[in-house]
């Protein structure tokens, strides 16, 4: 998964910035709470140990989110004259190996998830069918046969 | 209220060591209940959900320190990402196209299994509900504190919301893939294909890309 560079649908953004907002939101209500002390005479009051946790845990996050805010790049779709090529953000329809068919958007690591249709432009399928155009058959370096044939490219927001 | 809380907690000491017991009871069922995947293609004697969860455990700990993530969590999710699966069951992708002949079976089983749109997003928000209900029913017993703590973190494997979560998700593939490598190893006739495709359209990690290569060379090692 690089971590260097984010490549995002509008609507990963969106999604990834509301994220980000209610996990603030959160952490102002969790912070304004800090005045619980983190011992109770001797021993090590649990309601402190408890709210630390889960600072740390919102920190953890917020963090993360910041650094995904920080590197970003929205997927542009490529101009008209070159939508016959498979780019970041494409929905290509595809026949495998077993004859079967399959439709995948081509989208960053963030967003990607074969279960809604969505694959990491560097999984070694979604890598493979960069660049190529509709009629290509793609085949994917593996030890039983597994093959593409792409059938349709399509750009169109989801 | 603070001394409601500690007052609450000197009080539930003895409890909380019997929800405890009751809970790593539970958990031992995961040492009983067989991979669905494994009985479906006839495996004879196969892992239990524990022993999975016991070999992605060291996995994550080892490589997850390779890339520099935080073990300790890893190791957490790693131990937490199947205990839904206690009253959910283990759930596989074909469990709705499966026809009740065994020969056709038999050839379904060969296939790595492809849905329409709206069916797949449906049976993917279905079993997340059945498993995340599961989840609660399980821990319900428990502290807040530590009811938080594993819910949080079987979120972040389901919804890959840190580098870790994210890790792990895919690390949970891969480990999958080994096991149906090793089954192969014992009978040829193992169909390895419906793995191969998973991996190649769901895996990005570079280190899991280059491990998987290594599973490659170690099963598929041509006589020379």
């Amino acid at each position: 998964m690089p971590e260097e560079n984010f490549y995002l649908t509008k609507e990963g953004l969106e999604r990834i910035k509301k994220e980000y907002q209610s996990l603030r939101n959160l952490k102002k209500i969790k912070s304004s709470r800090e005045n619980i002390l983190p011992l109770e005479g001797e021993n090590v009051n649990p309601a402190y140990l408890s709210l630390q946790e889960d600072l740390e845990i919102l920190e953890r996050k917020t963090e993360e989110l910041e650094n995904i805010l920080k590197n970003y790049q929205i997927i542009k779709f490529p101009p008209k004259a070159k939508q016959n090529i498979v780019d970041l953000g494409a929905k290509v329809f595809l026949e495998d190996s077993s004859g079967q068919k399959v439709k995948f958007q081509i989208v960053g690591t963030l967003e990607a998830n074969p279960f809604l249709e969505k694959i990491s432009n560097e999984s070694p399928v979604g890598k493979a069918l960069l660049g190529c155009k509709v009629g290509e058959k793609v085949d994917i370096d593996s030890p039983v046969k597994l093959e593409y044939k792409i059938l349709k490219i399509t750009y169109e927001e989801s | 209220m603070k001394n409601l809380k500690e007052k609450k907690n000197k009080k539930s000491d003895k409890d909380f060591l019997k929800e405890l017991v009751d809970f790593f009871i539970q958990i031992g069922n995961l040492k009983i209940i067989k991979r669905r995947g494994w009985l479906l293609r006839n495996v004879k004697n196969p892992e239990s959900i524990a022993d999975h969860s016991f070999r992605l455990a060291l996995m994550a700990w080892i490589l997850g320190k390779e890339k520099g993530l935080n073990t300790k969590l890893l190791l957490k999710m790693a131990l937490v990402h199947d205990l839904c699966e206690i009253y959910a069951g283990d759930a596989t992708p074909y469990d709705k196209i499966l026809p009740k002949d065994k020969k056709k079976q038999k050839e379904l089983l060969k296939k790595w299994p492809r849905f329409l749109k709206k069916d797949e997003v449906q049976v993917y928000l279905e079993k997340r509900k059945k498993e995340y209900q599961s989840l609660l029913k399980l821990i319900s017993e428990l502290s807040l504190k530590r009811q938080k703590e594993i819910v949080n973190l079987w979120l972040d494997v389901q919804d890959g919301f840190t580098k870790e979560g994210r890790f792990l998700r895919q690390l949970d593939k891969v480990e999958n893939l080994l096991q149906a490598l090793e089954y192969y190893n014992k009978d040829k006739c193992f169909p390895m294909e419906p793995w191969w495709v998973q991996v190649k359209e769901t895996i990005d990690d570079p280190l899991l890309l280059e491990f998987i290569e290594a599973l490659s060379q170690k099963f598929y090692k041509k006589k020379s």
